[in-house]
């Protein structure tokens, strides 16, 4: 971390508690920085939620980068999947280096032995070179260590030597005509962008070290991070029921145009034993905070409160607790420093690459390693869900958690299939409990059960078997996921007895980089159910999906809520951040829902890194339900075309530093309805689209 | 290219593996199971000739049928141990038995329980009143009966679902809008001068729709019965002494009187497709019953074995002899609701109320107000509402009805600001009850919209209805409100008619037309209550042989507009679709629609005036600036707008149009 103080990279590896992982992938700074607005953007309103997205980072648990297209920016080069840091140092002594191992294929070979034709490795010859002969007479012996001074300042730790021999303030400053770098290290030790105690870029002096801290090696590690969301858009709002805001509402749809306006500030302190650059930290505590303040003014009542007499806009704030954990290294179980370690406490959790099932900052306990030299990465965990704050999204701790768990074990494995391809499996398993819960939320809305179907309290118990696969196969980068849903919903909402789920996901994005462009297509499949009325509920829906995918929170589809008008009321068809037509009263609050009409995506997509400090993205996706099946029982009306149109958006980021410090970021989406979004919604606004406009300012200290 | 192909290959895979996977049981009231949904219609152009709707077969009861399901009932009751009084109707209301078991507590009370679950003390409306047991289960079948249809099957458990103060009633729901049917309960009455009543002679005396001893009900135990798809009537049951309603939707609610109901309808069941569990408001299943056939014990259809020894057939003055008649059949000249004929009316698809002997009960005429409005409707203007208003219905998509995309059905009703009735036409397949409300929506809308609303009101004798007049206008902080300033839609009456203002929010005043939270229940709903109150009693009395007078076809002590002409003849009713008619400033009339979902009788009754006013001139709906939205209550903190009407999200089968009303 030496070095990189003032970069983002770390400190949002600090922050999602990822000091260990970091040390063996890369964290990419726009993997970071898309997290950080799903994290942080966040307003939210009522059923038709505009809430923010959870706090979460993108940084896959134990995983490899998770996001590898979005990654990199500025880099435009098509690199494979994190390799380990220290695999090309380390490999040296084990590599036999004989040149005919170099024409075998890759299926034999391990990823430390092989060496492209053509390329060339540090320290890697395909001919050893001739044998060097120590010869030098009249050479003569280093000075025994009794030649040295003995009056030399100590050095207090190897993260202080530089420091050390800077000049008192006001004294001799001749040593910067001999040493003029060394200007650049001695600095005010306030300074948060040089070597800080208060960013972990050092350990804590011995002599202002707390008692209770035992040993060497304690590192402190502040951050704060504002993130700025102004946010304009449109979606389908009914006219209140009960009252209107203007004469003359006679129909069902009003005006379409919101804004949203939320500020999040992000305050983290972190406690670290370790040895941090060469080797996984021993102990971690971490504690981060969200504060937000969010106002959303909306054309219509009650939309932002259950309370028709109340007015169409809303300031809210909150304080959530999106970290408090404890991590230990539990040992190292080879040279290379692969290891198991235990987290406890709230933390990140990220089931997949992509974040398509579970992508949350969540109280639980989790196992976590490496094996084969970082190759195999493994978790096992359990959580528990803490309930959300309704309108920033952020963990609301003063509530008793919802009987809502989660277990789940996952395995990583390095170059498999392929060399340059990550391979994941996962199992994972949702028990949820809350039959008999009744969860009304912030704004006066029931969101459990939800107001659908015979309205009667579920319990629910899923597994998602799941297996995904992250990299590239030659120059072509490959991203992809299938998941399974099995299991029994104990009351179904159309029939009021048990179902079956059984439902299907799958999704894959791949990219070509030519220069400086990167060519992206992307298709996702989640299964819908066809017959509302069988005892089979078909319709995949994760457990708190944040996806990074097809253009992610800059697509209108991912980014904006739209409430399910006439077919459920507190029923969202889509959530926000969310890609998957669930019909669920809320991403945050709400239950998994299987009877709900699937999602269909299809979508290609370009990123041009015009400058070091400026990208341009473009996307334009198609979608469609699976089976409308569900949305026609629900509304009544049995013709509902599965077309649901095209989502076309453009962004902008712009870092006038070409650091993480600064970023700025503004994108437009619009979509343009297909036949079954007309067939469901309209707009008194004289527009045949809706948009999504996101104006996003992180900085970060 | 290529992602078309992925994604099939990905769904065909998906639905190869789905494709598992049987029919649940769920939901098993004895009708035929419909394992997959029908295929949608391709909905025909509507030209307003007719041919859009197919008439529901005449099919009927008979005595045997009828002694069947008595039978089935009895024996359900006396596995429960709960002897009950079990009456069972024809589809227009004829009672065709009344069985009362040895044993059955003779009279039930009608609900106190408040909205806030006290029971209440003092009693206000039509809380805590006795009423014979009888009464009780002719007013659970007829509401089984009336609010059913080939494309609905609703009971009295679906009732109570939808006349509560929240929708539906349910611990999730506080702070919601009303049950979309609120205020249903005080239609049919004893005293509507529509309704027919027992004892007519020759060909009328089957004609219907019959009156309700007690309007309709929402406690459970009432059931439809259906034979081959189509409603033939319907059975109710009494017997444990509660005549109220279900305030939480959310549990299972094992009722007694509804076991016995639908071990009654075995064999008669309505066809599982159409129960009203398969039909959804916003999202919101509608329940049929709580009670399944696994819960049944075993049937019992042995009338003989039951007749005379588990009980007897009773008479109940008004209503039934001691004797099992056959019901009429829906449709025929006998149960006085007929096709119309190419005289009558230009769509053949029309259905008209029959005196049983051929003749229209209501045949299309001009307005009788001449001595109140400067230009009367007249008969060409009265038809071409009901005609522009029926090719509404029959574009508009059913909200009700399976399967799905069904056109809606409704009846449709017009009077002049006299109350008296100009006309009124039904769909072949309308639910009955939509026949009596459509007209006391009608009614209702003219009557608050004229500038006489304030003085008939004050005129009652009953101050507890003339207290209403001072109410409103504190209210509204207009000392001249109801007195024909503002055009009210029903949906804006009913705004004022709710336990809460707005509609739902907790902690808010009670509309100036209702009562207290602290005091309502679906039998206090206020003025509307209290202005029916009095006949109620009087029928109550005749019933009982207390007193040897009915009540008069005539609801409420409202003063006559002239000599023979009353307003309020039938009740006013609550709940959105109707509009008052306009003839510039005017008011000439008022036009109302029921049967079908309440935005869609909404629609019907605001686009079918507007399209008559488009094609014969002159009349139309309320000019903007005096429709009741633009009247927003000063609440304090607070600011809410009235409602006029709301038209329906996808409204029409032959277009994909949404926001059909908008400008208009």
């Amino acid at each position: 971390m030496t070095g990189l103080s003032a970069s983002f990279v770390p400190i949002m590896a600090v922050l999602s508690g990822q000091a260990e992982q970091m040390e063996t992938q890369r964290a990419s700074v726009e993997q970071m920085e898309s997290s950080l607005t799903a994290l942080l953007a966040g307003e939210r309103f009522d059923w038709i939620r505009t809430e923010s997205d959870a706090f979460g980072t993108q940084l896959a648990m134990g995983g490899p980068d998770p996001d590898e297209e979005e990654a990199e920016f500025g880099e435009a080069s098509a690199s494979g999947p994190s390799t380990p840091k220290d695999a090309s140092n380390s490999s040296i002594l084990e590599q036999s280096g004989t040149p005919d191992q170099l024409e075998m294929d890759f299926d034999g070979l391990a990823a430390d032995d092989a060496l492209i034709d053509g390329r060339r490795r540090p320290g890697v010859q395909k001919e050893l070179p001739d044998r060097v002969t120590q010869n030098n007479p009249g050479a003569v012996n280093a000075p025994p260590p009794e030649a040295f001074p003995t009056d030399e300042f100590p050095v207090p730790d190897r993260w202080r030597i530089m420091q050390s021999l800077c000049p008192a303030k006001g004294g001799d400053q001749a040593i910067y005509t001999l040493f003029g770098a060394l200007r650049n290290n001695c600095h005010s030790t306030l300074n948060p962008y040089n070597q800080n105690v208060l960013k972990g870029d050092k350990p804590i002096p011995a002599d202002k070290k707390p008692g209770f801290l035992k040993g060497d090696d304690w590192f402190f590690v502040a951050n704060a991070i504002s993130d700025t969301v102004i946010e304009p858009r449109s979606f389908p709002i009914p006219v209140g029921v009960q009252t209107t805001e203007r004469p003359n509402s006679i129909d069902v749809f009003g005006r379409s145009g919101s804004e949203v306006y939320a500020q999040t500030f992000i305050t983290g302190f972190a406690l670290i034993k370790g040895s941090t650059a060469y080797k996984p930290p021993d102990v971690e505590y971490r504690l981060t905070l969200a504060t937000q303040v969010n106002h959303v003014n909306v054309p219509e009542r009650r939309v932002l409160f259950v309370e028709p007499s109340k007015s169409s806009h809303r300031t809210d704030w909150f304080v959530g607790v999106q970290e408090a954990f404890f991590d230990y290294h539990i040992r190292n179980t080879s040279a290379r420093y692969d290891f198991d370690s235990f987290r406890i406490g709230i933390q990140p959790m990220q089931a997949d690459f992509r974040g398509f099932l579970f992508q949350d900052n969540q109280l639980g306990f989790r196992l976590f390693g490496t094996r084969d030299n970082n190759r195999i990465q493994y978790n096992l965990g359990a959580f528990v869900q803490l309930e959300k704050d309704t309108n920033s999204g952020l963990n609301d701790i003063t509530q008793t958690p919802r009987e809502s768990y989660i277990f789940f074990a996952n395995l990583y494995r390095q170059d498999l299939p392929f060399v340059g391809l990550t391979s994941q499996f996962s199992v994972t398993y949702n028990m949820n409990r809350e039959k008999s819960d009744v969860e009304i939320d912030d704004n006066g809305f029931p969101v459990r059960p939800a107001l659908l179907g015979d309205l009667r309290g579920r319990a629910y118990d899923v597994v998602y078997p799941g297996y995904a696969f992250d990299g590239r196969i030659g120059r072509i980068n490959l991203t992809g996921q299938v998941y399974g849903a099995f299991g029994e919903d104990r009351n179904s909402f159309f029939t009021s007895e048990p179902a079956n789920i059984a439902a299907y996901f799958g999704a894959v994005e791949a990219s070509y980089d030519v220069d400086f462009l990167r060519f992206r297509a992307s298709g996702l499949f989640a299964s819908g159910d066809g017959n509302p009325y069988n005892n089979t509920e078909a319709g995949f829906d994760a457990i708190f999906e944040n996806p990074i995918f097809a253009g992610a929170d800059t697509s209108y589809w991912i980014r904006q809520t739209i409430p399910f008008a006439g077919g459920g009321r507190v029923i969202s068809i889509n959530g926000r951040n969310g890609i998957l037509n669930s019909l669920r009263s809320s991403k945050e609050q709400g239950q998994s829902n299987f009877n709900n009409p699937g999602t269909i995506l299809a979508g290609v997509g370009v990123d041009a890194d015009l400058t070091p400090d400026f990208r341009l993205s473009g996307n334009a996706n198609h979608l469609w339900f699976h089976k409308t099946e569900s949305l026609e029982a629900l509304r009544v009306e049995g013709s509902i075309p599965r077309d649901i149109g095209w989502d076309l958006s453009l962004a902008a980021i712009y870092r006038p530093k070409a650091t993480q410090n600064m970023v700025f970021r503004l994108s437009g989406a619009a979509l343009i309805p297909g036949k079954g979004f007309k067939d469901l919604f309209d707009q008194t606004d004289k527009r045949d689209f809706h948009y999504s406009i996101l104006l996003n300012a992180i900085l970060a200290f | 290219m290529r992602k078309t192909f992925l994604t099939s290959a990905i769904s065909a895979a998906a639905l190869l593996l789905t494709s598992c996977g049987g029919d649940g049981g769920s939901n098993d009231f004895g009708g035929t199971p419909s394992p997959s949904p029908s295929p949608t219609p391709t909905p025909s152009p509507v030209d307003g000739n007719g041919g859009a709707y197919t008439a529901p077969a005449q099919e009927s009861l008979t005595v045997t049928d009828v002694q069947t399901i008595i039978a089935q009932a009895v024996g359900e009751a006396t596995a429960r141990n709960l002897p009950s009084v079990i009456a069972v109707t024809d589809r227009v209301g004829n009672v065709l038995a009344v069985f009362e078991m040895n044993g059955a507590r003779p009279t039930a009370t009608t609900s106190a329980r408040t909205a806030l679950g006290a029971i209440n003390n003092p009693l206000v409306d039509v809380q805590g009143v006795e009423v014979p047991a009888a009464a009780g289960a002719i007013a659970k079948a007829v509401t089984g009966a009336y609010l059913s249809s080939a494309g609905n099957a609703f009971s009295s458990r679906t009732a109570s679902q939808i006349v509560q103060e929240h929708f539906p009633p349910a611990p999730t729901t506080a702070g919601l809008e009303s049950g979309p049917l609120f205020g249903v309960q005080f239609s049919q009455l004893p005293c509507s001068d529509f309704n027919q009543r027992f004892g007519n002679v020759g060909t009328a005396a089957l004609i219907g729709p019959k009156r309700s001893p007690l309007g309709l009900s929402a406690d459970p135990g009432g059931l439809p019965l259906y034979k081959n798809g189509v409603v033939v009537g319907a059975i109710g049951v009494m017997g444990d002494g509660d005549y109220g309603f279900d305030p939480n939707i959310l549990d299972i609610d094992d009722d007694d009187e509804e076991a016995i109901a639908l071990a009654g309808i075995q064999g008669f069941a309505p066809p599982a497709a159409v129960t009203a569990n398969r039909i959804s408001v916003d999202g919101t299943q509608l329940r049929f019953s709580d009670v399944v056939v696994s819960d049944l014990a075993p049937l019992q259809s042995n009338y003989a074995a039951i007749s005379g020894t588990a009980g007897n057939l009773i008479a109940v003055k008004g209503y039934a002899a001691n004797v099992i008649i056959a019901g009429s059949a829906y449709g025929t000249e006998a149960s006085g609701i007929r096709s119309s004929t190419a005289t009558e009316f230009k769509n053949r698809d029309a259905f008209v109320l029959s005196d049983g002997a051929g003749t229209n009960r209501f045949p299309i005429r001009g307005a009788t107000d001449g001595a109140s409005v400067t230009t009367p409707l007249t008969a060409a203007e009265t038809r071409a509402i009901l005609e522009e208003a029926f090719i509404i219905m029959s574009r508009a998509r059913a909200q009700i009805r399976q399967p799905l995309d069904s056109r809606a059905q409704v009846s449709i009703s017009i009077v002049d600001t006299h109350g008296e009735i100009l006309g009124i036409v039904r769909s072949p397949d309308a639910p009955i009850f939509g026949t009596d409300v459509s007209l006391q929506k009608a009614r209702t809308a003219s009557f608050f919209s004229n500038s006489v609303a304030a003085s008939d009101l004050l005129g009652n004798p009953d101050t507890d209805v003339a207290a209403f007049v001072g109410r409103v206008r504190t209210f509204l902080n207009d000392p001249n409100a109801l007195t024909g300033t503002v055009a009210f839609a029903d949906r804006s009456g009913g705004n004022l008619s709710r336990p809460y203002f707005p509609d739902g929010e907790l902690g808010r005043p009670h509309g100036p037309l209702s009562r207290p939270i602290e005091d309502f229940n679906p039998f206090a709903t206020g003025l509307q209550a209290a202005l029916i109150f009095p006949n109620l009693g009087q029928h109550l009395a005749f019933v009982t042989g207390a007193a040897p007078m009915d009540t008069p076809m005539r609801c409420t002590n409202t003063p006559d507009a002239v000599p023979g002409q009353n307003r309020l003849e039938n009740g006013i009713q609550i709940f959105p679709g109707s509009v008052p008619i306009y003839r510039g400033n005017q008011l000439i009339g008022g036009l109302g629609v029921s049967g079908d979902g309440i935005d869609q009788d909404d629609m019907i009754s605001f686009l079918g005036l507007h399209n008559a006013g488009q094609r014969v001139g002159s009349i139309g709906n309320a000019p903007k600036a005096i429709r009741a939205d633009n009247i927003v209550v000063d609440l304090g903190n607070a600011n809410v707008r009235l409602r006029y009407v709301s038209c329906p999200f996808a409204p029409f089968l032959d277009t994909d149009a949404q926001n059909v009303c908008e400008g208009l």
